[in-house]
């Protein structure tokens, strides 16, 4: 069954990218605009050999990695207070989830006018990506915490601390790691973002001048470097997820 | 009956309101009653009467809004590990921990030595028929089996006083009379203090050296009843006269009490 799954999967991806070169080969598309799917690997390949191109991908990364280290404790401490303390939650909630629902990208050139186009600006895109969307989910994963076994632990002479750490902690994290996850998805969006409406360095910006340029096998070689990286990401914090959550995809299975 | 000691636990005229304001719940009203040392007491009562309301008052959970619960003559304020130990309505597992690490978990926070913890939780645990299932996870069990780990984490901790909250609610009827009997080889070899929650009369009786009955919301003791049945009991007892006339007050005093006022369905 599962083997069958697989094979399915497989047969797709061959199918998706022999149409992709076929459509460029047979010019069903202009090839000027989606070059054959061998020219955009290979393509990739002089790319990732290019120490100039590296360096660019380095300085996003950076930003990407700066912004998450900041941005998320300090989104699970900020959500972690609004879930605990009932009168601070009442105030601040609601407001978080209106800010979530607005597109962040929208005040792009506010925070160009008010930190410039450099370092500190990407990273402050990629802190406010990440904040609301794992303040969210930790406020959830705090009032997910069950309040009997809260009690029960209580009963058996847990300190607060112990509470906390014994308690909360393993109750909580599989949602807060989603959050993370979706943090992250966010992160790299917003630095991307940033980089390529205004900008000196990082791929965002090769991305965007690639794009003026007409240079669509490069274009193409950033898109599909960045898919690939980013999915890789997003699966392996979804199986640290999942090892997490077991006893809880369990307990709602029931 | 039994040789009966001085109270250790004596509730004076404990009322609990919830949610003072809005729609605010009145769940327990002007309870009185002591337990004596080393006595088995049950409590029955409609569902909704107060009943865990009470358990968690009495094991500093919860505070109550008037009067007070004395244990060994202390105000209790807050809880009391070690010498009081709760085995709560729902097993209250924590579904990240095997059935030993939940067993072992109040003792860890107690500061008990890990081979002690061992030698304790396979104890319990086999106390209670689950002997092979330690490595189990919450989820890969029943509803009774959750109950019994639940029992045994209670027990583990060999506290002096036990308060249990329908620990048997899941069971079946014949492994409810197994962990009954149980129940009382231990406390006859402990000398423990048991106050027992219980929706089943005959349990009540058959356990128990005195049964409250509590009248439906909010809860008041209406009557508490000494069972004068000779130890140890036998299961044949609960044929016999004596209990059946036990039963019938019982059921007379809460059938009363449902025909004057809310009918729990
Ligand atoms: N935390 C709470 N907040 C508000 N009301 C509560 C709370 N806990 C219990 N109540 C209310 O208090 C009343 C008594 O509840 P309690 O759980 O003590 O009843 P019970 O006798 O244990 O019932 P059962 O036999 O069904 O377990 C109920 O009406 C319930 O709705
Ligand atoms: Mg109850």
């Amino acid at each position: 069954m599962r083997r069958n799954v697989l094979v399915g999967q497989l047969l797709f991806a061959v199918a998706f990218l022999g149409l992709w070169e076929l459509a460029s080969r047979m010019c069903w598309v202009d090839p000027a605009d989606l070059p054959p799917v061998t020219i955009v690997v290979a393509t990739l390949v002089d790319l990732l050999g290019n120490p100039k191109f590296l360096d660019e991908c380095g300085v996003t990364l950076v930003r990407v990695l700066v912004a998450f280290a900041i941005g998320a404790p300090l989104a699970v401490s900020i959500g972690f207070l609004l879930g605990e303390k009932i009168h601070l939650g009442e105030i601040f909630n609601p407001v978080i989830h209106f800010i979530l629902g607005v597109p962040q990208s929208i005040f792009l050139p506010v925070f160009i006018l008010v930190f410039g186009i450099e370092f500190l600006q990407k990273v402050v895109f990629g802190i406010t990506h990440i904040l609301f969307v794992v303040i969210v989910n930790t406020v959830a994963a705090v009032h997910a915490v069950p309040k009997p076994l809260v009690l029960a632990a209580r009963s058996f002479g847990a300190s607060p601390l112990q509470i906390y750490l014994r308690i909360y902690l393993p109750a909580m994290l599989p949602i807060v790691v989603t959050g993370l996850r979706l943090g992250m998805i966010f992160n790299i969006l917003g630095v991307i973002l940033a980089e390529m409406y205004g900008a000196r360095t990082g791929i965002g910006l090769l991305l965007f001048r690639w794009g003026e340029e007409y240079r669509t096998p490069e274009l193409m070689a950033g898109i599909v470097l960045i898919s690939v990286v980013t999915i890789m990401l997003n699966e392996i914090m979804r199986i640290w997820e999942h090892r997490l959550g077991r006893w809880q995809t369990a307990m709602d299975a029931r | 009956m039994n040789a009966i000691g001085a109270p250790v636990i004596e509730a004076k005229t404990v009322g609990k309101t919830y949610g003072v304001g809005r729609a605010p719940v009145r769940a327990l009203d002007g309870v009185s009653f002591a337990v004596p040392e080393a006595a088995f007491v049950s409590l029955v009562g409609p569902s909704g009467c107060g009943k865990s309301t009470l358990l968690q008052i009495m094991g500093g959970l919860v505070p109550s809004t008037e009067g007070e619960v004395l244990i060994d003559r202390e105000r209790v304020a807050k809880p009391m590990p070690g010498k009081i130990a709760i085995v709560f309505q729902d097993a209250t597992l924590l579904p990240w921990k095997t059935a030993r690490a939940n067993v072992e978990f109040p003792l860890e926070l107690q500061g008990i030595g890990a081979a002690e913890r061992r030698r304790r939780s396979d104890d319990m645990l086999n106390l209670v028929g689950l002997g092979d299932f330690t490595e189990r996870f919450p989820h890969e069990l029943s509803g009774g089996m959750k109950q019994r780990v639940s029992i045994a984490r209670g027990l583990a901790q060999e506290p002096r006083i036990i308060l249990m909250d329908e620990p048997f609610g899941a069971l079946d009827e014949q492994t409810r009379i197994k962990m009954g009997q149980e129940l009382l080889r231990i406390w006859e070899a402990t000398r423990k203090t048991i106050f027992l929650i219980t929706h089943s009369l005959t349990e009540a009786i058959y356990l128990s050296d005195r049964v409250l009955v509590m009248s439906h919301r909010p809860g008041r003791i209406v009557e508490t009843l000494t069972i004068d049945l000779p130890r140890p009991r036998t299961y044949d007892m609960i044929g016999g006269v004596e209990f059946g006339r036990a039963r019938n007050r019982i059921w007379s005093l809460i059938t009363a009490d449902e025909a004057e006022g809310a009918v729990e369905p």
